[in-house]
């Protein structure tokens, strides 16, 4: 008989902690076990005993002891729902963190970033910036109102531009793209975008044609 | 009455229907070693069959179709005679729930040694028997890979080196199917390499959804693919035996200059590459989530022009992927006489059921997809059609694969696996090598006349 093996690229974790940021947002804390990642990658997580997973980009820093992800719930989803019902204590399926979207160290000192995300695609500019507080950085974040701007505290002051379409209660009234035609672009910077491809599209165009080479923009879309 | 699943004492036969992929195929030949171990044969009539097998392919929507119908067929068979299913390949978690209603027998290819003990088991309640739970055990692909294949061919084979996929491209599913990257042990491919080469296999493909990420999941423990291309051309050089090793399908993001420079150091290393662009687009490989840009598949092919000037190169695209608009899909255009391809697989896009794309709507309508794919068909033409004819009067190796559609001729691949017919009706050069003159080229072919039937050695590329 076969003898039966542990799945090498999966652990179970228990949920350490559930941090409810609004009505649908949360971030999930759960044991990293050895895990190690780079800023900016990704996991899947599931919940033992159902089928399906989700991928979702790692929320905490790469030094971290436990591991995070912030999730939206999305009302007709299958997943996201699920662990939106998940108490501490409780256990999760974590698939071994993977993904390219991640900052090249060698620019860490040299270079000024600009990350530019749509809703919860701030989480792997989050673990970037926690993972490496001295980086050269400012965020521009997309949300509809400004109780979508999840834990801004964290950032440096001044760093984090919330861009609300929906309330001007956040830094900036408009979409983030709005922002970008109307302040001025810096060309040398490298820039990240996460998010909606409608997002990444517009402000993709906007940043190539103020002169951004396009081998100093990387995004990565929702998937 | 029980009946005795084992096959051995009842003459039973099995029929296997492999859908999708090369991976697929590959994957069939180990389940097909498995099902005759037990005393089975094949046989390619499904009403004969007392055991039928499907490898799906659940990352296209036809193939999974093609499932679905059959195995209610076969669910119909039942009422009438004794007769167990089972399923196994690429199976989205969604297929997989509903297939645990409908076949007998529901695994991974990884849980492929424990096929064995469940058929033995049917009918007994054990938790090996059942065909899913959620409790069963996890098995190592590893396990998977050290059964020997019972290979379909008598001199071209493929080897599977890797499994699953990082990239989450957005029209994929096949890291929601195959899971994450995991790497095969160099030792075993190079026994399996070693093996089929002295059974004077001529054409041996290294596969993987992303065969260049080879070793990069074992974080330093494992030999990177360049390395591991140079093992097996060091071989190729002690082995005083003729044969080509290509693999399939590398990403460019991982196309480092090692693996195109260890290409060209060994002969046995074929002067073929795959190279899948997808789109010739920025934009649209962002939206693909292709995790490289034109500007970096530019410097890659650059560098296959440079160090493998003879090497030819093959390419995937898909047109009309969701919002690709005609500017972009002119930017592919452009892309495809600017890399001049030899070969071009192109695909009209259409949502592949769990990947991300599937999501997001499918508007470029059918006839735009189709007007796009003509014309890029049309701007591969010429490009092959120019290459080809550069090959007439030239002298190519070829490697005899089939009889032609054209009656006396047999039909082969040169190296860089470009189509050439012969004049000849002695079927013994099937699976052989020969030197052919070309005298003709068509859009996707050309053809020669036969000048040397050479001996299984290792002779200098002419």
């Amino acid at each position: 008989m076969i003898k039966p093996s542990v799945e090498k690229n999966v652990r179970i974790s228990n949920l350490i902690d559930i941090r409810k940021l609004t009505n649908s947002a949360f971030v999930l804390r759960f044991e990293k076990h050895d895990l190690s990642f780079t800023a900016g990658q990704h996991i899947a997580l599931g919940i033992p005993d159902i089928i399906d997973t989700r991928e979702y980009s790692i929320y905490s820093a790469e030094n971290d002891e436990a591991m995070e992800v912030l999730i939206k719930e999305v009302e007709e989803g299958f997943m996201s729902p699920k662990f939106g019902k998940l108490v501490v204590g409780q256990k999760v399926k974590v698939m071994k963190p993977v993904g390219y979207f991640t900052i090249n160290k060698d620019y860490l000192q040299s270079k000024r970033f600009v990350f530019i995300a749509s809703g919860t695609g701030i989480a792997p500019f989050h673990s970037i910036i926690k993972s490496y507080p001295d980086i050269n950085y400012s965020i521009l974040h997309g949300i509809r109102t400004s109780e979508e701007a999840y834990e801004r505290n964290e950032y440096t002051a001044g760093k984090y531009i919330a861009c609300t379409s929906r309330d001007k209660n956040g830094d900036f009234h408009g979409r983030v793209t709005d922002y970008l035609q109307q302040n001025s672009i810096d060309t040398q910077a490298i820039y990240y975008l996460c998010g909606n491809y409608e997002m990444i599209d517009e402000a993709y165009g906007i940043l190539e044609k103020a002169g951004v080479k396009p081998e100093n923009l990387k995004a990565e879309v929702y998937f | 009455m029980r009946l005795d699943y084992s096959g051995k004492k009842n003459g039973m036969k099995y029929h296997i229907i492999t859908l999708g992929c090369q991976m697929n195929s590959s994957d069939s030949e180990r389940v097909q070693t498995v099902i005759e171990s037990l005393g089975f044969s094949a046989t390619d009539n499904e009403n004969d069959a007392d055991l039928i097998g499907i490898i799906a392919c659940s990352v296209r929507q036809k193939a999974i179709d093609k499932v679905y119908s059959r195995v209610y067929k076969w669910n119909k068979w039942k009422n009438k005679r004794n007769l167990l299913t089972f399923v196994s390949g690429c199976i989205l978690p969604a297929d997989k729930e509903k297939f645990l209603k409908l076949f007998d027998f529901v695994f991974h290819t990884n849980e492929l040694n424990l096929f064995p003990e469940m058929l033995k088991n049917y009918g007994i309640v054990t938790p090996l028997h059942v065909q899913e739970t959620k409790a069963r055990p996890h098995v190592d692909i590893d396990l998977f890979w050290l059964i020997k294949p019972n290979y379909q061919n008598k001199f071209e084979a493929y080897i599977p080196i890797q499994n699953g996929c990082d990239k989450f491209c957005t029209y994929c599913a096949v890291p929601y199917t195959r899971g994450r990257e995991v790497s095969r042990s160099s030792d075993d491919i190079l026994k399996e390499l070693e093996r089929l080469v002295n059974l004077n296999y001529k054409s041996i493909t290294l596969l993987g959804q992303n065969v260049n990420s080879y070793g990069l999941d074992k974080k330093g423990s494992e030999i990177s693919f360049a390395q591991l291309l140079a093992q097996i051309g060091e071989f190729g050089f002690k082995s005083g035996k003729e044969f080509w090793v290509y693999f399939t399908s590398p990403h460019p993001r991982d196309m480092g200059e090692d693996v195109i420079q260890t290409i060209a150091k060994y002969k046995h290393l074929g002067k073929q590459i795959h190279l899948p662009v997808q789109s010739g687009d920025d934009k649209v490989l962002i939206r693909m989530n292709r995790q490289h840009g034109m500007s970096e598949y530019r410097k890659i092919v650059d560098s296959i022009r440079k160090h493998l000037p003879d090497a030819t190169l093959f390419t995937d695209i898909i047109v009309g992927f969701t919002g690709e608009t005609e500017e972009q899909f002119e930017n592919t255009r452009k892309a495809m006489h600017e890399f001049r391809y030899n070969m071009a697989y192109i695909a009209m896009y259409s949502p592949r059921p769990g990947a991300a794309s599937s999501r997001w709507d499918d508007d470029i309508p059918l006839d735009i997809k189709k007007e796009r794919f003509h014309a890029l068909s049309e701007d591969l033409r010429l490009e092959t059609s120019a290459y080809n004819k550069t090959m007439i009067g030239k002298i190519y190796r070829l490697l005899v694969r089939d009889t032609d559609r054209k009656m006396g001729y047999l039909s082969g691949q040169t190296e860089g696996k470009i189509t050439v017919r012969f004049k000849s009706d002695d079927l013994a050069l099937i699976g052989q090598f020969v030197n052919v003159k070309i005298t003709s080229a068509a859009d996707f072919s050309v053809q020669g006349d036969l000048i040397q039937v050479l001996e299984t050695k290792v002779v200098e590329n002419v």
